[in-house]
C-alpha cells in the first residue's frame, strides 16, 4: 500500500479494514499486506485520499 | 515483565475516565497512550451536555478547558430555511464546547492524581490470553516489552484493534464508519454565535455539516459523509461547503482534523474474560449527532467502577465483568436506540422532504409540541415522509 504523505493517521482505515490488518503508530501506517485480501475497504473510507494501491 | 491490575489503552476521555474510576476503587491502573501528546490531534467537534458532565461529577473549567457555553442549535434545510431550538430542551452535545486539546490532557491528570500511572508514547500491538491475565504486547522508542494485566481496558479508539484482537467483534462496518473532517477557522459570521449550527441533506451524504462556535469569530467547521452514499472524498464535500455557507465565506482555516466515526450503535460484545471495550472502540457514540464524549465517558466511568470491584473480588470473568454492559445499557441503551432510528429517518429524507418539514416546523415551539401534534404537521407537509417514519417505529 502507498500512504502518501498528507496522511493525518487518523486510522479510520483500520477501523473499517474487517481483517485488523491496520497498525496506527503516531506517525506511521504498517500494513500486514500478506494477510490482505484487496477488498479495498481501507482505500475507499480514507477521507483524503491518502492510500493508493500498490502496482504489482 | 510489568504487572497490574488494570490496564486501560488509549488516553481518550473514554481511557482515562475508566482508569481514574478503576485507581480510585483501588486498584492498580497503567493508562497507556501511543501519542506523544494526549488529546492532540483532536478528532472531533468538541460540544459536549451540561448534563452530561454534571452526572460525571465534572466541573466544567471555562476559559481553560471549556471555552464556550451553548445555548440552543440552529438546524439548516438544504434551501437554507431554518429551525431555532433553544436549551428548554433536551439538546444533545449542547451545552459547553470543549478544547480537546486541553480537555483531554485534564482529564489524564484527574486518573493521574486518582494513582493512575500513565505512559505516553506507548503502542499496544497485540495481546495474548495467558491464565486468569492478559499479556499486553507494548511499543515505546523502538523498544518492545510486555505488561501483564488481570484485565485490559479497551479504550483504543475506532480502530478497536484490542476487542479484535482479544475475539470480541468490535469492528465498525463501513457503512457504519462516517468519514468526518473538520476545520477550525477564524472570521466565521455566524447569525448567532452561541448557538450550534447543523445543515443537513447533500451537503453531507449519509451524514451533516456543522458549524460550532469556539469564540465569537472562531467555530469549528466540519462535516461527515457516509463513503458509499458519496463518490467525492469527505474533504472535497468541505471545501464545497465552506465555499458556499454564507457563515463562512469569509472564514480562514487554522487547523484540520481528520477522522472515523463509528455511529452503528453500541457494539453487543463490550466485554469477556478479562476485558472490558470503551468508548469509540465500542461504537458509544450517539449516532444520530455523532457525539462521543459524554457517553464514552460515562461508560468508561462504569468500567473503571466494575473493574475496580473485580479486583477486590479477585474475579475478573465474563460473568462478573457483565455488569458493565448492563450499566451501560440501562443508563443509555434505549436512548441510544431512539437516535439510531431518528438518524436512519433523517437520512432518508430527500433535500425537497428536508426542505417543506424545516417549512413547516419553522416557528413551532417544540418544547409545548406533543407527538401528535408532530405527526399531525408531518402529515400536512409530507405524506411520504412520514411513511418513511412509520416504517421505522
Amino acid at each position: 500500500m502507498i500512504v502518501k504523505d498528507w496522511c493525518s493517521f487518523c486510522g479510520e482505515c483500520a477501523g473499517v479494514c474487517p481483517r485488523n490488518l491496520i497498525e496506527v503508530k503516531e506517525y506511521a501506517l504498517v500494513f500486514n499486506e500478506g494477510s490482505c485480501k484487496e477488498c479495498d475497504t481501507c482505500i475507499k473510507a480514507c477521507p483524503v485520499k491518502a492510500l493508493e494501491k500498490e502496482e504489482n | 515483565m510489568i504487572e497490574t491490575d488494570v490496564l486501560v489503552v488509549g488516553s481518550g476521555p473514554a481511557g482515562s475516565s475508566a482508569a481514574k474510576h478503576a485507581a480510585l476503587s483501588g486498584a492498580k491502573v497503567i493508562l497507556i497512550d501511543k501519542k506523544s501528546e494526549i488529546g492532540s490531534p483532536k478528532r472531533c467537534a468538541e460540544g459536549v451536555s451540561k448534563e452530561g458532565l454534571k452526572f460525571l461529577g465534572i466541573e466544567p473549567k471555562i476559559d481553560r478547558w471549556a471555552v464556550k457555553e451553548i445555548d440552543g442549535i440552529r438546524l439548516v434545510a438544504p434551501n437554507g430555511t431554518d429551525v431555532w431550538l433553544n436549551d428548554e430542551i433536551e439538546l444533545p452535545e449542547a451545552g459547553f464546547i470543549l478544547e480537546r486539546k486541553v480537555f483531554d490532557k485534564h482529564m489524564a491528570m484527574d486518573a493521574a492524581r486518582a494513582g493512575a500511572e500513565i505512559r505516553i508514547k506507548t503502542l499496544a500491538k497485540g495481546l495474548e490470553k495467558r491464565g486468569d491475565s492478559f499479556i499486553v504486547k507494548c511499543e515505546s522508542f523502538g523498544e518492545l516489552f510486555e505488561i501483564k494485566t488481570k484485565i485490559v481496558i479497551a479504550a483504543d479508539g475506532p480502530e478497536s484493534h484490542i476487542g479484535r484482537w482479544a475475539g470480541l467483534k468490535t469492528q465498525t462496518k463501513a457503512k457504519n464508519m462516517e468519514s468526518g473532517i473538520q476545520f477550525e477557522m477564524c472570521n466565521v459570521e455566524m447569525e448567532d454565535p452561541n448557538v450550534l449550527e447543523f445543515y443537513f441533506g447533500k451537503v453531507a451524504p449519509g451524514g451533516y455539516a456543522w458549524i460550532f462556535p469556539k469564540e465569537n469569530d472562531i467555530a469549528n467547521v466540519g462535516l461527515a459523509v457516509t463513503a458509499s452514499e458519496t463518490d467525492k472524498t469527505a474533504f472535497e464535500h468541505l471545501v464545497d461547503f465552506v465555499t458556499t455557507c454564507p457563515a463562512t465565506k469569509n472564514a480562514q482555516a487554522v487547523e484540520l482534523n481528520v477522522g472515523g466515526d463509528p455511529v452503528g450503535g453500541f457494539v453487543k460484545n463490550i466485554y469477556g474474560d478479562n476485558i472490558l471495550v470503551v468508548g469509540d472502540a465500542a461504537g458509544q457514540v450517539n449516532p444520530l449527532t455523532g457525539g462521543g464524549i459524554i457517553s464514552g465517558m460515562t461508560c468508561g466511568m462504569f468500567a473503571g467502577q466494575v473493574a475496580g470491584e473485580a479486583i477486590k473480588e479477585g474475579n475478573y470473568s465474563s460473568k462478573q465483568l457483565s455488569k458493565y454492559a448492563d450499566m451501560c445499557d440501562e443508563h443509555m441503551g434505549a436512548k441510544m436506540k431512539k437516535y439510531l432510528k431518528t438518524k436512519e429517518y433523517l437520512f432518508s429524507l430527500t433535500d425537497d422532504e428536508l426542505n417543506s418539514i424545516a417549512d413547516a416546523f419553522q416557528n413551532v415551539k417544540f418544547k409545548e409540541i406533543s407527538t401528535t401534534e408532530l405527526i399531525k404537521q408531518l402529515v400536512k407537509v409530507s405524506p411520504k415522509a412520514l411513511l418513511k417514519l412509520g416504517k421505522l417505529f
